[in-house]
């Protein structure tokens, strides 16, 4: 530590700047942000704040939302997952070759394992092998992209069978499954990385892999679960969508990965790992589902909505880097 | 290294100063709400080297990159040469010849050292002229000391602590620099370095430069500097004040505010327990060749050596961190399979690791999850297990002084020392009965020092094994009650403190590639006379033996271990210490003994040769003078 930021005598930390105290904590800030634009898309739309789309937006966010939950974990140990579109596209096009034979209860379990699979080899690569995960998961991109073609014969599989649906439409509550199924893996995970051994250890090998060796973590496995997660979801994540759609095709979730980044980085994470949550990551997807739905109702055209989303991920990083500036230099 | 003042000081005394080159006076700098500096002052002139101290904050590392254009200051006045100072940049003050010395230096590593040395003036445009830079980086170095050749296409990477700095040196004089700041320069240097590191700066300092010298080691103050100034939360406390008109108390008290007494505790009589920690042939390659060594209960076991002597390795493959290839560890006494840090932790095991930043602080992870990570390391089972210790939690944050409502934030607001206090309490919850500190009070100033200390004291009279590893013999020897010596990857000794010193500590710690020449001459006396042939320091009726070699007639002196001169065989010779063959009362032995010493005089210890009683003994003059001309390591390296 230089002298500047030390001061000998001074051991208890400064009392934090009134305009951070004000704003509160970065999900604070990212919850004002989602409310904000939720205000401004309202008075834009008499159609956004309707029950019907409401429903809508959550229905959008179920798919992103999964795949932004592995995601997270990946990004919080410093690493990326850039193969989840890919693994997503590809598990889709294995459910739906396994449903033309096999029965759902057995179909699904062993996409998601097959998902894990993919994810296992990646994060092994990463963590035993020291490969940079931006070039490994850029590799499992391009091979499980180019497999769901291969498999699929380059053309959309239809014809699954129509009880699929039940995992989607049926509802609780009047809460539709896919909803339900979203808010509850969100709870589970936020616990698991709040309350466990595990998901502490995926916060410390983010923030100092050494440091979380030297004190006995077992680094090694930790590094490695979070790509096995990612994968697993993206399994997950595809199985919903085939339910909605009731079909699979070898493009299916292309770009994937980027929303599912995009939703990490405006949810606050650090890309250099150790920082980041998941409720920050939840308002993430609602933000990028609401500026897609809010666009729509508006009929700008769709071609807009990259430009609204990469200018939000732009403006809440700057705003945070500003922030931080601001406390940390004082 | 204390006595090296007599030999490189300043010879012009207090006669004919010459006119200051730099007059800073009434500096402030502030960083937000945090002041730096308030009213700092500082006065360099040519031909002189000034120490500037302070405790870490005090502000001395603020002002001397204030000096060096790396930060503007809030106000003040500097005058450079006679004329205001103003310096926008790093680059404005190398060119008007003000040059730092980091710590951590600012060459690039991936360039040879040539391109280095000139790496302000690869930034000027129009082409360079290899063969001339080369040309004038040869004088430069030469003008540093003839054993300092440096490969100059060796790239920067590849070089050692010392050669680096070296570079940077020659970087300032390639602009000429005319005044120059070494921010704690010996900070990663071993005792040979630092004493050339000191030659070099006699030889810029009497080539006219002026120097200053940041540093809180007080004994290289001593030894280098002519004056010094003191800061003390960014006030100068002390002007340009001549160091021989001061005491170290002094300084402490400057620096402190306050007399602190003497800073090692008191050692208080433990009773050593049972053995917890037994070491055997630990071999962990390159650094680690030989280590072994144990740790009782109750006991302060310091670990002492250079910097890259292998103790700090050492303790990195015990722990789990480095490849082990042989050796045991016994824990409390049952061989233990240590592979992860895991089982360590688990075996009762814990380690403060040596760079407090890069090992041990998790940044991201409040102060408390950082004072709990090693606990739930040790846990075994799904959750995080961090209320399992909620009393000794709350005891030890009460212990440590910590606002409670402060646990919440972030580790790195805090000043090293509280940091590094923080990081021996997350061991101590683990309740362990071995604790491994590897440079504890590396970076901390010197009052939070004596508290780490009683902190270690209190640990062992609770019944703990604590090892220390530190390069500051005087910690060493004030903390330990045993100091085991390790040197090129070799344990070499095993004593009790109270049979050392610093001195005696230092030639213990050389590194065998240079004493491998005295050991060869031993072999080689034997060799030709037969006998045996010993090498050791003499203190009074006290000896330490370093090296032997033949085995016959016997000596009583084993390497590495201490013994009084009557516990010997040979206590006649020992007693006269002449440079003749004094035979021994029982006329079955007769030993002569030759002392070496460096080209500053230094105490190199003994060289013996003792034979049989009855044999004719070789002239005496033949045999000292291959002494004598063997054994000047430090010249004819």
């Amino acid at each position: 530590m230089s002298d500047a930021a030390a001061p000998a005598q001074d051991d208890a930390p400064r009392p934090p700047r009134r305009l951070t105290a004000i704003l509160g904590s970065l999900e604070i800030r990212m919850l004002g942000l989602a409310l904000l634009l939720a205000v401004v898309l309202s008075l834009s739309s008499p159609f956004f704040l309707t029950e019907r789309n409401i429903f809508n937006i959550l229905d959008q966010s179920v798919v992103i939302g999964i795949v932004a939950v592995g995601m997270t974990f990946v990004i919080l140990t410093g690493g990326i997952d850039l193969s989840v579109g890919a693994v997503f596209g590809l598990t889709g096009i294995l459910l739906a070759l396994m449903l033309q034979s096999l029965p759902i209860p057995v179909a699904i379990p062993l996409t998601v394992l097959a998902g894990a699979a993919i994810g296992l080899f990646s994060g092994v690569l990463v963590a035993v092998f020291g490969l940079a995960p931006f070039v490994v998961t850029l590799g499992v991109m391009a091979i499980g992209r180019s497999l769901s073609f291969i498999f699929s014969g380059q053309r959309s599989i239809s014809g699954l069978p129509p009880d699929l649906d039940a995992i989607v439409y049926s509802s609780f509550l009047g809460i539709p499954a896919n909803v339900l199924f979203l808010v509850a893996l969100y709870i589970l995970a936020w616990a698991y990385l709040t309350y466990t051994k595990g998901g502490r250890t995926i916060y410390a090998i983010g923030s100092n892999f050494e440091a979380a060796r030297a004190a006995g973590l077992s680094t090694m496995f930790y590094s490695i679960m979070p790509y096995v997660v990612a994968g697993a979801l993206s399994a997950v994540a595809v199985t919903f969508s085939l339910a909605q759609v009731m079909s699979a095709d070898p493009m299916a979730g292309n770009g994937l990965e980027l929303d599912a980044i995009a939703a990490v980085v405006i949810g606050g994470a650090s890309l250099y790992g150790g920082r980041g949550s998941l409720i920050g990551t939840l308002l993430g997807v609602l933000i990028m589902v609401m500026i897609r739905n809010g666009l729509n109702l508006m009929g700008v055209s769709p071609f807009w909505q990259g430009t609204a989303i990469g200018s939000i991920i732009i403006i809440a990083l700057l705003a945070e880097r500003l922030i931080n500036w601001r406390s940390t230099r004082a | 290294m204390l006595d090296t003042k007599d030999a490189i000081s300043s010879p012009q005394g207090q006669a004919a100063r010459a006119t200051p080159l730099l007059m800073a006076s009434g500096v402030s700098k502030s960083f937000g709400k945090t002041q730096a500096l308030r009213d700092a002052s500082l006065i360099l002139r040519p031909g002189e080297v000034v120490g500037l101290l302070g405790a870490n904050g005090a502000g001395k590392s603020t002002l001397s990159r204030i000096v060096s254009g790396h930060i503007q200051p809030s106000g003040g006045e500097i005058a450079f040469d006679g004329e205001a100072l103003r310096l926008a940049s790093t680059r404005d003050a190398l060119g008007r010849g003000i040059a730092l010395v980091a710590q951590e230096t600012s060459l690039a590593p991936d360039l040879s050292v040539l391109e280095n040395i000139f790496l302000p003036s690869l930034a000027t445009p129009g082409r360079l002229s290899y063969s001339a830079m080369r040309a004038r980086a040869g004088e430069i170095l030469a003008g540093l000391g003839h054993e300092h050749i440096l490969p100059l296409h060796k790239e920067v990477r590849t070089l050692s602590a010392a050669q680096r700095q070296l570079v940077e040196i020659a970087k300032a004089l390639s602009l000429d620099a005319r005044l120059i700041i070494f921010d704690e320069p010996t900070a990663s240097l071993s005792a040979t370095e630092v004493d050339r590191l000191f030659d070099v700066m006699a030889r810029l300092r009497d080539g006219g430069r002026a120097l200053a010298f940041v540093s809180h080691r007080l004994e290289e103050v001593f030894a280098i500097t002519d004056r010094v100034t003191i800061i003390r939360e960014g006030v100068s406390v002390a002007e340009d004040v001549a160091t021989s008109s001061l005491t170290q108390g002094d300084i402490i008290e400057h620096m402190v505010g306050r007399d602190i007494g003497a800073i090692y505790s008191a050692r208080r009589p433990r009773e050593a327990g049972e053995t917890v920690l037994e070491v055997r042939s630990l071999r962990a390659l390159p650094h680690v060749r030989d280590v072994s060594f144990s740790v009782r209960r109750g006991e302060i076991l310091g670990l002492g050596g250079l910097v890259g002597a292998g103790r700090s390795e050492a303790v990195e493959a015990i722990w789990g961190l480095r490849p082990r290839q042989a050796g045991e560890i016994l824990v409390r006494g049952k061989p233990a399979k240590l592979r992860k840090p895991v089982d360590a932790v688990r075996a009762g095991m814990g380690f403060v690791a040596e760079d407090r930043r890069a090992q041990n602080i998790v940044p991201d992870l409040s102060v408390r999850e950082n004072m709990l990570i090693a606990l739930m390391g040790q846990h075994r089972g799904f959750w995080r297990g961090y209320n399992r210790r909620a009393d000794r939690m709350a005891a030890l944050i009460a212990d440590l002084g910590l606002p409670a409502d402060r646990l919440d934030t972030s580790l790195l607001n805090y000043s090293g020392g509280m940091q590094q206090k923080i990081i021996i309490a997350r061991w101590l919850l683990t309740e362990p009965d071995i604790l491994i500190l590897d440079e504890p009070t590396k970076g901390v100033d010197i009052g939070t020092r004596s508290s780490i200390y009683r902190l270690l004291q209190d640990a062992a009279d609770a019944g703990l094994a604590v090892i220390v590893i530190s390069s500051d013999f005087e910690e060493l020897l004030g903390l330990a009650e045993r100091v085991v010596v390790v040197s090129d990857g070799l344990t070499i000794a095993d004593l009790p403190a109270s049979r050392l010193t610093e001195e005696k500590l230092t030639l213990l710690a050389a590194p065998r590639t240079s004493t491998a020449r005295n050991q060869a001459l031993l072999q080689d006396l034997v060799q030709r006379h037969g006998g045996t042939a010993f090498w050791t320091l003499i203190d009074g009726e006290e000896l330490i033996c370093l090296a032997t070699a033949g085995g016959r007639p016997g000596t009583e002196l084993a390497p590495g271990e201490a013994a009084r001169a009557d516990e010997t065989l040979i206590p006649a010779a020992l007693a006269v210490r002449a440079e003749t063959f004094t035979p021994e009362a029982d006329g079955a032995r007769q030993t002569l003994l030759t002392q070496m010493t460096d080209r500053r005089g230094h105490d190199l210890g003994w060289i013996g040769l003792t034979l049989p009683g009855d044999v004719d003994p070789p002239p005496v003059a033949d045999v000292a003078a291959r002494v004598h001309s063997l054994t000047r390591p430090e010249e004819t390296e």
